[in-house]
């Protein structure tokens, strides 16, 4: 084998205490089309921010046909022949496609802009590539995936050997997304190397040649994509450690007596779930939930959730499942009321759920800083949120009631009027959760309720939750660990592509069948004989 | 803790390192070289600085001048709290003050004082909720369209002040003195000093109280802090944006009607504007740093520099301008500091 175009070796990279890479290694031949995928945070964008010289790594190095660069800036990485196409396109539509492609390094005449050569150059470049764009186009008018054609351009005219694409059909229509990876095809054929960052593995198995597979900033797998199914990648994606977890329900000992665990009767544990709720709210309940024919766009006009429907009974716990990105986001917003959709709807106790936040709803975002809390105020007016009625609101009364919610969750917190910022991740979820619960609603919906939280908060967190179920709450668990949704749940709604493509109970819901649900039901596979190498 | 020495140290440091404190200080050292720059004695000038604010019956401007930077400073910081930026203060200003006028010389001075000032602070809030619908439904921030409506906003006061509203046969552009029952009552000797502090002083107050103790309050901070997880929490973003524009917004026209019914009793065209009470103001909110209660403060400094200064001009020979420089240079170091604050919590996405 040739020296490869580019590699990264040994890559480690921290934020903080988050360890985005972790001695990640990963080798791009020249012409190859190589996949890097991995779910939201697995660290793909930070190790191409590292390539492409936004970032410098802690520790390891890039090497780019066997001579090792020092990337200090994304200058650094154009001269020496990296490009890089963002997800959110860095174009400006006021200006024609000729103009953005040679920004930054105009061919000059008499110390101006000389049109007629930028045009020419960058039709002959769309040519040579086999890229259909017209140069004197002004952006603006430009539909999306043409943008992104510029894009490529602009790489292109920068020289680059080597190019990454992030997420390049997030913004994509499915025909657009066919037209994206022919024409990747045609670039490799032309000796450029590309790296294909994406978490869509359709895309993958279509377009690459070879794969790694991240998760928690590792490299968890690396597959020539001839011969390779969905599920290999899945499997590699969600964790290999799940391949030995029992496939029967368990459920979290209810622990510490200081949390609220409405202790479940022994007499129920082990035994199937649908025995598990208690008799008086058992299988002939109404359903408390009720999601009816639910389609959602997302801004761009793409279906984000398409045709989906399930109800949830008062004492269960549903669970959603789910490659990042299958529009549980989406889904989970309407059903607070956080978002409009498009058509269908949801049923609370038989009255539809919209408009604004419904009250009637308890939520725990997955995104703590960014929705579940305003890190820079005090812990006592996070634990408020939601809560505030009337007019007059005490500071006591206040800092009385956090005082009170702290006690009873075990918070640990130095003081209730410092910003909750400073507490520790697990902390703050537990008091994200107080406050959500603390409020007696029929329904409670949690997104990844124990992402960046120690196990010890983890565990606590389990037990809240099942207290929650066994109140006769309906409670819907999206998740992105399994481990976490057979321990809790007693069905398993799996998401691929906005729509539902399993409904199993937690019984069923085998790694194998979610993983094939996960990826479409299909099990895409590309035939051995198919290579393009 | 145990100790009261490292615990009043804590004390002490908290203090010197609140941007208020750093940004007045750097500030002050600035000045205190550009003064040795142009050869003008510090010694000199600072005491005739305070001089120009307190002593020989100054300190009836100082306190004239309070009242209005006050008003204006409330009128950029409610809504500022709430994450949007009033800077449409002069137009809500002379809409306000050219409305007081109108209201006066239609009644008659029938309605008193009372009539012309709620009209007043309804134009200011009217002109200030304008920015609400262009934010939430057409995506214009409020910093720019409030600036922008601003603009129109004076030029109708003026064109109403020179035309319709006119004094005939002078050929200023001034409307006719006032009726008397219009005019704000004087509090004690003082011309210039009117029930406008008290009631200004008043609705600061409740302010602060409706900050810190009301459901609204704790909206509006909320809002400011995270916009996303108020609305998750339920509230409604677009209305109490809107809301609190408004309040901005009768702020400034409030200040507006309270400077036309006092002395000389008459809307003057351009006379609301030119002193810059709206910016004085946002420099103060600024310098005050996100903390409500140091607001009264921030603004009675900046006053007692501005008014000071033309007691500096007279006795130290300092043009006046330098505290026009001392104030510019607060609202750098206050933005420097809150840039740097920034910068090592940036993380990639």
């Amino acid at each position: 084998m040739s020296v490869p175009a580019v590699e990264l070796v040994g890559i480690t990279k921290r934020f903080g205490d988050v360890t985005a890479n972790d001695g990640v290694d990963l080798a791009v031949e020249r012409g190859e089309v190589h996949a890097v995928v991995g779910e939201n945070g697995a660290g793909k964008s930070t190790l191409m921010s590292i390539l492409y010289g936004l970032h410098p790594p802690d520790a390891g190095h890039v090497l780019r046909a066997g001579t090792r660069l020092r990337l200090r800036s994304p200058a650094d990485a154009i001269a020496h022949g990296l490009g890089m196409v963002h997800q959110r396109f860095r174009l400006f539509p006021g200006l024609s496609v000729a103009e953005n492609v040679v920004l930054g390094a105009e061919p000059m005449r008499r110390g101006v802009l000389d049109r007629a050569a930028a045009r020419r150059s960058v039709a002959d470049l769309a040519e040579r590539y086999g890229l259909d764009v017209d140069p004197g186009a002004r952006i603006g008018d430009l539909p999306v995936g043409t943008r992104q054609r510029v894009e490529i351009l602009k790489a292109l005219y920068r020289r680059a050997e080597v190019l990454i694409l992030d997420e390049p059909t997030a913004v994509l229509t499915p025909g657009e997304a066919a037209g994206l990876f022919r024409m990747v095809r045609e670039l490799a054929a032309e000796g450029v190397s590309v790296l294909l960052v994406t978490h869509k593995l359709d895309e993958v198995l279509a377009a690459g040649d070879r794969v790694t597979v991240l998760r928690g900033g590792r490299v968890t797998g690396r597959f020539p994509t001839a011969g390779t199914s969905a599920d290999d990648l899945v499997r590699a994606m969600i964790g290999r450690s799940l391949a030995t977890a029992p496939t029967t329900a368990k459920k979290p000992p209810a622990t510490t007596g200081a949390l609220p665990t409405a202790k479940k009767p022994p007499a129920t544990t082990g035994v199937p779930p649908t025995a598990k709720k208690p008799p008086a709210i058992a299988g002939g309940a109404p359903y408390r939930l009720e999601v009816r024919d639910l389609r959602v766009r997302d801004r761009d006009g793409v279906a984000a959730v398409g045709g989906v429907s399930f109800s949830v009974r008062p004492g269960e716990i549903v669970g959603i499942a789910g490659v990042a990105g299958s529009g549980q986001r989406e889904l989970v917003d309407v059903m607070t009321g956080l978002r409009r959709a498009h058509s269908g709807t949801v049923l609370l106790d038989g009255r539809p759920v919209g408009g604004a936040r419904d009250r009637r709803v308890a939520y725990v975002p997955g995104d703590r800083a960014g929705r579940a809390t305003a890190p820079d105020m005090s812990l006592a007016d996070n634990l408020l949120m939601g809560d505030q009625r009337g007019f007059l609101l005490g500071p006591g009364r206040v800092r009385g009631r956090a005082a009170a919610l702290v006690e009873r969750f075990s918070i640990r917190a130095a003081s209730v009027r410092a910003p909750i910022a400073q507490l520790s991740g697990g902390n703050a979820q537990k008091a994200v959760l107080a406050r959500e619960l603390s409020r007696d609603t029929p329904v409670l919906v949690v997104e990844e309720p124990t992402q960046g939280v120690d196990v010890g908060a983890q565990e606590q967190i389990h037990a809240l939750l099942a207290a929650a179920r066994d109140a006769g709450r309906a409670v819907l668990l999206q998740s992105s660990e399994l481990s976490e949704l057979r321990a809790l749940a007693d069905r398993v709604l799996v998401m691929f592509e906005g729509r539902l493509t399993a409904d199993l109970p937690v019984a069923e819901a085998t790694d194998e069948r979610l993983g094939a649900a996960m990826t479409g039901a299909t099990g895409v596979r590309r035939p051995a004989g198919e290579s393009t190498e | 803790m145990s100790s009261p020495e490292p615990r009043a140290r804590a004390v002490a440091r908290l203090i010197a390192g609140t941007p208020a404190v750093v940004s007045l200080v750097g500030a002050l050292l600035l000045t205190t070289l550009v003064m040795l720059a142009v050869g003008v004695d510090p010694g000199l000038a600072y005491p005739a600085l305070l001089r120009g604010a307190f002593m020989d019956g100054n300190l009836e401007y100082t306190l004239a001048a309070y009242v209005p930077t006050l008003g204006m400073a409330v009128a950029f910081a409610i809504p500022f709290r709430a994450g949007e930026f009033n800077l449409g203060g002069d137009g809500q200003l002379a809409l306000g003050g050219i409305t007081a006028a109108a209201l006066a010389l239609s009644t008659g001075g029938a309605g008193s004082f009372v009539l012309p000032l709620i009209g007043a602070a309804l134009a200011g809030a009217l002109l200030a909720a304008l920015s609400a619908p262009l934010h939430t439904r057409l995506g214009i921030p409020a910093i720019v369209s409030t600036l922008l409506l601003s603009v129109p906003a004076v030029s109708l006061a003026s064109y109403l002040a020179r035309f319709p509203l006119a004094e005939q046969g002078t050929g200023l552009a001034q409307t006719p003195l006032l009726p008397l029952a219009a005019h704000l009552p004087s509090l004690g000797a003082s011309t210039y000093v009117t029930i406008g502090l008290p009631l200004v002083a008043v609705l600061t107050v409740l302010w602060l109280l409706a900050d810190a103790r009301t459901v609204p309050g704790y909206e509006i901070r909320a809002l400011g802090a995270n916009r996303e997880f108020a609305r998750y929490g339920g509230v409604r973003v677009s209305r109490l944006t809107a809301l609190t524009l408004a309040a901005g917004g009768a702020f400034g026209g409030l200040v507006g009607g309270l400077i036309v019914l006092g002395a000389p009793y008459r809307f003057v065209d351009g006379a609301l504007t030119a002193p810059g009470y709206t910016f004085t103001a946002i420099a103060a909110v600024l310098l005050a740093a996100g903390r409500p209660l140091a607001v009264p403060v921030t603004v009675a400094l900046l006053t007692i520099l501005q008014a000071g200064g033309q007691g500096m001009e007279r006795e130290a020979g300092v043009p006046s301008q330098l505290t026009q420089i001392v104030q510019g240079l607060i609202i750098v170091i206050v933005a420097v500091a809150a840039v740097a604050k920034a910068r090592p919590s940036r993380r990639p996405a």
